[in-house]
């Protein structure tokens, strides 16, 4: 088991060099002059230009350019924005609040979906099964962008407006009542299709032989339900979750705009359109190692759910 | 009847909200402060750098040092320049300027403010070492050019000839030419002092300095700003300021990604003051806000330019006009921009003296001599009108071009840039031959500005001349201008400048921005200055 984990972690260095290599090059290749991105539509004194040019290495090939990152990087040194910011100073704060988001997300996500996908499997046929496969469908078809902006409106500005004072309009400042529209917001789509793979899994482990064995050895239908069929059926749903997440953190840009929170995702959109490397690389990173690391918990998980799996 | 059912819904949802999170979200939001420390809340971009005020040249920035520095002059409700921490600045000669600073003002440390303090700010902000965003700002003084010798040259002195401390509260200024509109640009966020504590060891300005600036005006800032993780910068009102103070203790920068949230935020009330409202907004601002809606003049102004320079299919001046003339900008600022552009008729924006309604002629919709004018000078059969796309010009330009077809009967295309940047370096490199978008924000509210930093000779390789145009007599007449011994008679050069460039055409003047802002009804006698601030001595928190 331990020596699974090692060999599993080891793998991982190669990916990282590779997806900073490759993240790095493709920042490189977009057009404009980042130095110029920082001025905006005002010039700077093409001297003052020159000169901050040479002090970012700007005007080295690209390799040049990555070893000097490479080797800030070995030493600790995540690197400074064009604006003279230390990018690991950024990424610090912005993580929080992106991890605090996610995680929301993957709590509702996980608690709405695993439980109305167990409902509607149970009442499989009846009339609140076809109505929460009729609403996983709308919420699958309407955009994140068009559900933020709504429940904004509705639940933050015209709920505010009414007196009551219970799901923060924009920004971080109210702890965790902050995070649980733009949670839900994040989460929509996922829910819905959690919601619809549930179902489908219980739906037909329900109807398996096992189940009517246990049903029939005279077993309380809680434990049935529980012990044998949720049990098995947790294993796609929990791969669902854990590849879920990185796409949560990564793809976090709208919600975190809509809602005003200061996270990586729209640093991470404001960075490649300021073409600053050393973030989007580091932001990168730090992504790709949630990624190794959520999958690796993933195939651990499967061990605890289904004990005839085995890591050697 | 909408909002009804809106209400109704909102309602419903609410109850279920409350009943589904039982009794334990009562908490209130921020332990019940006194309403007389609530601060007055305002809306912010996240500023670009830390707090440089010779390296901040965007305007989020400027907003917040402009709330913790007070300027040597700020600019009255009749447009003009007026003294504020310089008791005098005066000049024979337009040359030498003697500033005398007004007793009285310390900084946030308690240090007394004194002129040394200026002399020490602008020679680090000019000197190319520093790489300081508004080091161009300090050119016209003399010995400048000892400080900027080029890239990979060695500064070898510290200190610009022209500047000389004359007693504690004194300072002179010799520029390298005469400039009557010198104490107009004093005004502007590089002109700031900084304190001998800004500077460390090694001479230069220390970060901790610019994550918790100290200044010398009405607001200092409560602690050092986290770029990228605070959301919010706090300021307490500096009792000790000497000039005017405002009315209320507390301010509160606000910082937001998208100014439709920030929309959202005021209408729940959660902020006070938003100035960049986006088009999106207005209509639900107008009605829900009512008179806390505002609509001003906006001192930029939105171009299409030629490029003049290598491209000789517009030389003729008269295809340019019929250009402009086929150009319907009412209708575009109308409904392009929801009314929050207005057409333009100068190429100086109404905002500042100087500015006379209907100076450009041909700036006026007439798309029946447009056509024939077009088609006796045989202007050309297809035209290009390129534009960025990291700002919200497509459908302006898309108006533009359509114009264009209908009224001269050619084809029009776009072309869109990724960035303005590229635009910029693509006429540098002399690659593109199109016509071009173009817009300007003035640095300090001069009718000047809108002139040499744009289409004078010098600007095609110093500033952001990219028309390449050139003009002799122009040149003359700003230098006419700048000489001129009082802005009343450096003003009439500057007209006569600008008759020339309507003359010429070498960017056709297509609107003026305007300034859409709301606020909430916890304040009032929000105001606006030249440099688009707040002023925050007019404002007051409501009852």
């Amino acid at each position: 088991m331990g020596r699974y984990i090692l060999r599993r972690l080891i793998q991982a260095i190669p990916v990282l060099i590779g997806a900073t290599l490759l993240i790095y090059a493709i920042v490189f290749a977009l057009p404009g002059d980042p130095i110029a991105a920082l001025a905006g539509e005002k010039r700077i004194d093409p001297n003052i230009v020159a000169i901050l040019r040479e002090q970012y290495h700007l005007n080295d090939p690209f390799l040049v350019q990555y070893w000097y990152y490479l080797v800030g990087l070995l030493s600790g040194d995540f690197g400074t924005t064009y604006a003279g910011v230390g990018v690991d100073e950024i990424m610090a704060g912005k993580f929080q609040v992106t991890i605090n988001l996610a995680m929301t997300a993957l709590v509702m996500e996980a608690v709405i979906g695993i439980g109305l996908g167990l409902y509607a499997a149970l009442r499989h046929g009846r009339a609140s099964d076809s109505m929460i496969l009729a609403s996983t469908l709308v919420l699958i078809s309407i955009p994140t962008l068009v559900t933020g902006f709504v429940l904004q409106l509705l639940l933050g500005v015209k709920l505010k407006q009414a007196g009551i004072d219970l799901f923060p309009v924009a920004g971080v400042a109210d702890g965790w009542r902050s995070y649980l529209l733009p949670g839900f917001v994040l989460a929509g789509t996922s829910i819905a299709y959690l919601t619809r793979l549930a179902r489908n899994n219980l739906v037909e482990i329900l109807r398996a032989d096992y189940i009517r064995t246990a049903v029939a050895k005279g077993l309380p239908r809680s434990r049935v339900v529980g012990r044998h069929a949720l049990r098995n059926a947790l294993i796609p749903l929990v791969t669902y979750l854990g590849a879920d997440l990185g796409t949560l953190m990564g793809g976090a840009v709208i919600t975190e705009t809509i809602f005003n929170l200061p996270g990586i995702g729209y640093q991470l959109f404001n960075s490649v359109y300021l073409r600053e490397q050393p973030v989007v690389v580091g932001i990168v990173t730090v992504l790709v190692l949630v990624y190794i690391l959520a999958n690796l918990v993933v195939d651990l998980l499967y061990a605890v759910l289904d004990p005839r799996i085995r890591y050697e | 009847m909408r909002v009804s059912k809106g209400a109704r819904l909102t309602a419903g949802t609410a109850l279920l909200a409350l009943a589904l999170t039982a009794c334990g979200s009562s908490t209130p939001s921020d332990g019940g402060t006194a309403a007389a420390d609530q601060p007055v809340r305002m809306e912010l971009g996240e500023p670009q750098k830390l707090f440089y005020p010779g390296d901040t040249t965007e305007s989020e920035g400027s907003e917040v040092l402009a709330a913790i520095f007070a300027p040597l002059v700020g600019y009255d409700e009749n447009k003009q320049v007026v003294d504020e921490v310089a008791e005098s600045i005066e000049s024979t000669d337009n040359t030498v300027w003697t500033i005398k600073l007004k007793p009285g003002y310390t900084w946030h440390n308690d240090e007394k403010l004194i002129a040394q303090n200026y002399v020490d700010a602008w020679n680090y902000a000019a000197n190319q070492d520093n790489v300081q965003g508004a080091n161009g700002f300090f050119s016209r003084i003399d010995g400048w050019a000892d400080l900027n010798p080029g890239e990979g040259q060695t500064v070898s002195t510290k200190e610009m000839k022209g500047l000389k401390v004359i007693d504690e509260s004194t300072f002179s200024v010799t520029l390298s030419k005469p400039f009557s509109q010198f104490k107009t640009m004093l005004g502007y966020t590089a002109f700031y002092p900084l304190p001998k504590a800004a500077f460390g060891p090694d001479g230069k300005i220390t970060e901790a300095y610019a994550k918790q600036p100290i200044g010398q005006g009405y607001f200092k800032i409560d602690k050092p700003y986290n770029k990228g993780t605070d959301q919010t910068i706090d300021l307490t009102r500096y009792d000790k300021f000497a000039g005017t103070k405002p009315k209320f203790t507390k301010l509160q920068f606000k910082l937001y990604t998208s100014p439709e949230t920030a929309f959202n935020d005021l209408a729940a009330g959660n902020l006070d003051v938003h100035d960049s409202l986006p088009p999106s907004a207005i209509a639900r601002a107008k009605s829900e806000l009512g008179e806390r809606y505002m609509d001003e003049a906006d001192a930029g102004v939105g171009y299409i330019g030629f490029p003049m320079q290598y491209n000789k299919t517009y030389a003729n001046v008269k295809v340019r006009e019929a250009i402009s003339m086929a150009i319907d900008r009412a209708t575009i600022a109308d409904k392009v921009f929801s009314g929050t552009r207005a057409p333009a008729d100068d190429f100086i924006n109404p905002l500042l003296d100087g500015y006379r309604a209907g100076a450009c002629a041909v700036c006026s919709y007439d798309p029946a001599k447009a056509k024939t004018q077009y088609a006796e000078n045989n202007g050309p059969k297809t035209l290009e009108l390129g534009y960025n796309t990291d700002g919200p010009h497509k459908e302006w330009i898309e108006a533009v071009a359509n114009s264009l077809r209908a009224n001269l009967g050619i084809e029009v295309t776009v072309k869109p840039f990724e960035k303005f940047a590229s635009i910029l370096d693509e006429l540098d490199k002399k690659t593109y031959g199109g016509m071009f978008r173009m817009g300007w924000a003035i640095d300090y509210p001069s009718a000047e500005n809108y002139l040499t930093p744009i289409f004078s000779t010098v600007a095609i390789k110093t500033g952001s001349n990219y028309a390449g145009w050139s003009n002799k007599e122009f040149d003359e007449l700003l230098s006419k201008g700048d000489t001129a011994p009082t802005q009343e008679e450096g003003l009439k050069f500057y007209q006569q400048a600008d008759d020339i460039l309507i003359k010429e055409l070498p960017y056709i003047p297509v609107y003026f921005y305007r300034t859409n802002a709301a606020f909430s009804q916890h304040v009032k006698g929000v105001k606006m200055n030249l440099l688009n601030q707040i002023e925050w001595t007019e404002v007051e928190k409501a009852s």
